[in-house]
C-alpha cells in the first residue's frame, strides 16, 4: 500500500492550491494506492443494474483491471481497435505512449503520478482514419475498495484518426459502501477533422471519492463535444484540460453536477488555445441541495499566436438549500489578438413565483420543486442523442416521466 | 359556495385587505372592480394561498376552510386563480405541466389519473375553446408567450382543471378585440350551476360579454358597494370618485373622470 504522502516526489496538493481549494483534504489523505491485484478484475453482479443499457462495444474495468468476461470486444466494426490498455501497451505495433504523454501543460499532481504508476490497465480506443463509428463505445470503471488498496487507478487512451468520428461513454461506479474511490485518467488525441462525442457519467457511492481527469489534444478542424454528469461520490472531481493545438478546432464542454447531503462536486476545466481561429465553449450547471458544495473553476488560456479565438464560458447554479454553496471561479488569460471571450456565472434559488404558480395548479410542493430543478438541468440532458444515456440520467435525477 | 367573512391581509404590517365580505353562490358570476392598488389581486392570492401575507378572517368553499390549506390543497378543493401576471416557466413542457396539474388534483381527490393519450383529448378540447394552436402545447409554460397568449392560457388551464371556484384576475387586460371575445366565450362556456366565478376587471367591455350576476366595488381593501351589472356602467361613466376618499389620496385634485 502506498499512501499519498509517500507515493511520489510531487507534493500532495495544498489547501492554498486554487485547484484543490474545496477538496476534502482529510479524505484525500485516507486514500491508499497500490498495484491492482489480478483477482479483483471481476464485476459484482448487482452493479450491472446501475450501468446504462448500451448495446455495443463495452469494456468493464474493475479495480483497475479489465473484466474480459463482462466486456464485449467481439464483432467490432471495421476501423475500430478496442482493447485493454494492458494489451495495447505490450503490442509494439500500437503507439500507446504517443497518445499518452500529452504536452498539454496540464498541471501534474500527485494523483496523476499515482495513476501513471498504478493505472496500467484500462481501455485503448483507436479509430482509423476516415471511419465513422455509429455505435457508442462504452467504458465502465468500477471501484471496489479493499483493505490494502482502497483506491483504484485506471487509464483510458483514445485516438481518433484524421476525419474519423466516434461516441465514447465513460461510466464510473463504485461497488461497495466502504471508503475508497477511483482515480481515472483519460487521454484523448483528436487528429485533423475528427469528431468525438465524449460523455462521462460519474455516480460513485456517497462514501467514495472520484478523481477523474481528462486530457485532450485537438488538431486542426477537429471537434470535441464533452459532457459530464458529476452526480455521485462524497467528493467527485472531474478535471478537463483541453489543448486546442490545430487551427479551427472546436471544443464544446458542458456538464451537470447535482449534489445533495455532504457531497462536494468539483469541476476543474481548462481550455488552452494555442492555434488560430479555434472555438471553445464551457457550459456547466450545478444543482446543490442540503449541505452540498459545487465548484466550477474554469480557465480560458489564450496563448500568444492564438489569434481569432472565440471562447465562452458559462456557469449557472441553483441552490436548493441555504446550507448549500456554489463556488465559481473564472480564470481568463488572453495573450493573443482579435479574441472574442465571454464569461458569466450565476447563483440562484428556485423561482418562488414559479413554485407558487405550479402549486396553485394543484402540483404538490415536492413535485413542483422537482419539475423546476429538472427544467434547470434539462439543458444538459435534452440534447444527448443516445436514448439509453438520457434515460439513465433522467432516472438518476428522478425525472424519468418527464 | 364561497363565503368570505371579514378577510384581512397585510404585508409586513401594512394592511391591504381590511375586512372583506363576499358571498358567491353556486353557479353565480361576480365581478369585482376597483382602482389600481385597491387589493383585488391580493384578494385573489389570499384565496389561492400565496404566502407572505398575515391573514385574518375566514374564507370557506362549500364549508371547507381554505385559509389553513397549502395552495395545492386549495386547488384540489376546487380553487383556480387566473393570474393577472401569469408566470413564465422555462424548461417545463406545457403539455406535461397541464397533465401533471390535472393528475395531481385527481390524485389528491382519490380519482384515477389520466394517461398521456387520454389527456391529449382533454387538452385538445381546451385548446379549441381558447382557439390556441397545437404548438403551444409543445412549448415551455408561458415562456415567450405574448401578453394576450398568456391570458388565453389561463383560460385554457381553467378549462383543463374544471374548478369549482374560478377567480380570474384581469384576464381581459391587454387582449385584442378578438382575444377578448375568445376569453369571454371561454368563460361563458365554462359557466355551470356547480361552478362559481369571480371576474376581476377594469372594463365594462368584458362584462358585456359575461353578464355578471353581481358587481362589487373594492376600494382600500373593502367592498364598498355592490349591485347588479348596471353598477359597472355607472363606474364606466363616473370612475371611482364616489367611492374613493379624496382626502387620503390627492387632497387638491378631484378624482372624478380618472377612469376615462
Ligand atoms: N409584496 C408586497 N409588498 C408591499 N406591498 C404590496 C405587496 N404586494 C402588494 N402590495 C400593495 O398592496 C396594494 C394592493 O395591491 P394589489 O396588487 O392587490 O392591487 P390591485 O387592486 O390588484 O391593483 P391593479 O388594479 O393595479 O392590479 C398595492 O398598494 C400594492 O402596492
Ligand atoms: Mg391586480
Amino acid at each position: 500500500m502506498t499512501t499519498v504522502a509517500t507515493a511520489s516526489p510531487i507534493e500532495y496538493p495544498s489547501r492554498h492550491d486554487e485547484r484543490w481549494r474545496y477538496a476534502p483534504h482529510d479524505l484525500l489523505g485516507r486514500l491508499s494506492f497500490g498495484p491492482p491485484s489480478a483477482s479483483t478484475g471481476k464485476l459484482p453482479g448487482p452493479i450491472g443494474a446501475q450501468i446504462p443499457a448500451l448495446h455495443g462495444p463495452l469494456i468493464v474495468i474493475v479495480n483497475g483491471v479489465v473484466d474480459e468476461l463482462c466486456s464485449n470486444l467481439t464483432a467490432l466494426p471495421d476501423g475500430l481497435r478496442l482493447s485493454t490498455l494492458a494489451d495495447a501497451s505490450t503490442d509494439p505495433a500500437v503507439p500507446v505512449a504517443a497518445h499518452f504523454n500529452h504536452d498539454v501543460d496540464a498541471e501534474a499532481d500527485v494523483f496523476m503520478a499515482l495513476n501513471t504508476t498504478f493505472g496500467v490497465d484500462g481501455a485503448f480506443v483507436d479509430v482509423a482514419e476516415g471511419q465513422q463509428l455509429d455505435a457508442p463505445i462504452h467504458i465502465v470503471d468500477v471501484a471496489i475498495p479493499d483493505e490494502t488498496t482502497n483506491t483504484s487507478c485506471s487509464g483510458v487512451v483514445i485516438h481518433l484518426g484524421t476525419g474519423s468520428s466516434a461516441t465514447i461513454i465513460e461510466t464510473r461506479l463504485g461497488g461497495s459502501d466502504a471508503f475508497g474511490g477511483s482515480n481515472t485518467r483519460t487521454t484523448i488525441t483528436l487528429d485533423d477533422h475528427s469528431t468525438l462525442e465524449h460523455i462521462v457519467l460519474q455516480d460513485m457511492p456517497s462514501t467514495q471519492v472520484h478523481l477523474g481527469r481528462v486530457e485532450v489534444i485537438q488538431q486542426a478542424g477537429s471537434t470535441l463535444r464533452a459532457r459530464s454528469f458529476n452526480l455521485g461520490a462524497i467528493y467527485g472531481r472531474l478535471a478537463y484540460d483541453v489543448h486546442l493545438a490545430g487551427a479551427g478546432a472546436q471544443t464544446e464542454l458542458s456538464g451537470l453536477y447535482h449534489g445533495a447531503g455532504e457531497q462536494t462536486l468539483d469541476q476543474q476545466i481548462t481550455v488552452i488555445h494555442t492555434a488560430r481561429d479555434c472555438t471553445s465553449r464551457q457550459s456547466y450547471r450545478g444543482v446543490l441541495d442540503d449541505e452540498s458544495a459545487g465548484v466550477f473553476n474554469g480557465g480560458i488560456d489564450v496563448r500568444p499566436g492564438a489569434d481569432g479565438t472565440d471562447a465562452e464560458q458559462h456557469n449557472d447554479n441553483l441552490l436548493l438549500s441555504n446550507r448549500a454553496e456554489a463556488n465559481t471561479q473564472p480564470r481568463l488569460e488572453i495573450l493573443a489578438d482579435d479574441v472574442a471571450c465571454k464569461h458569466g456565472a450565476t447563483v440562484g434559488q428556485l423561482d418562488a413565483n414559479a413554485m407558487y404558480y405550479l402549486r396553485t395548479r394543484g402540483i404538490p410542493a415536492a413535485d413542483a420543486r422537482r419539475l423546476l430543478v429538472n427544467a434547470f438541468a434539462a439543458q444538459a440532458v435534452d440534447d444527448i442523442g443516445i436514448d439509453a444515456v438520457r434515460t439513465w440520467i433522467r432516472g438518476r435525477l428522478g425525472s424519468a416521466d418527464a | 359556495m364561497l363565503q368570505v367573512d371579514d378577510l384581512t391581509a397585510s404585508i409586513g404590517g401594512t394592511p391591504i385587505l381590511r375586512g372583506l365580505d363576499l358571498d358567491v353562490g353556486a353557479g353565480e358570476v361576480h365581478a369585482i372592480m376597483g382602482p389600481n392598488g385597491s387589493g383585488k389581486s391580493t384578494f385573489a392570492h389570499a384565496l389561492a394561498g400565496r404566502d407572505g401575507y398575515e391573514i385574518g378572517g375566514a374564507a370557506t368553499l362549500n364549508e371547507v376552510d381554505l385559509l389553513d390549506m397549502e395552495p395545492e390543497a386549495r386547488a384540489a378543493a376546487g380553487v383556480f386563480v387566473g393570474f393577472q401576471y401569469p408566470v413564465e416557466i422555462p424548461g417545463v413542457n406545457h403539455m406535461y405541466f397541464l397533465r401533471t396539474a390535472l393528475n395531481s388534483v385527481r390524485r389528491a381527490r382519490g380519482e384515477t389519473e389520466i394517461g398521456a393519450r387520454d389527456f391529449l383529448a382533454v387538452a385538445q378540447e381546451a385548446m379549441d375553446l381558447v382557439e390556441m394552436k397545437q404548438d403551444f402545447l409543445h412549448r415551455a409554460v408561458n415562456s415567450g408567450f405574448s401578453g394576450g397568449e398568456k391570458k388565453r392560457n389561463e383560460i385554457l388551464q381553467m378549462a383543463v382543471m374544471q374548478p369549482r371556484l374560478a377567480v380570474l384576475d384581469e384576464t381581459d387586460s391587454g387582449l385584442d378585440i378578438d382575444a377578448l371575445r375568445i376569453v369571454a366565450s371561454g368563460v361563458n362556456a365554462l359557466r355551470s350551476p356547480e361552478r362559481s366565478m369571480i371576474v376581476i376587471t377594469h372594463y365594462q367591455r368584458l362584462l358585456e360579454y359575461i353578464k355578471p350576476d353581481f358587481v362589487h366595488v373594492l376600494v382600500d381593501g373593502r367592498i364598498v358597494k355592490s349591485g347588479d351589472h348596471t353598477l359597472a356602467l355607472h363606474l364606466e361613466d363616473h370612475g371611482y370618485a364616489d367611492f374613493v376618499n379624496h382626502d387620503l389620496d390627492a387632497p387638491d385634485r378631484p378624482l372624478s373622470g380618472a377612469a376615462t
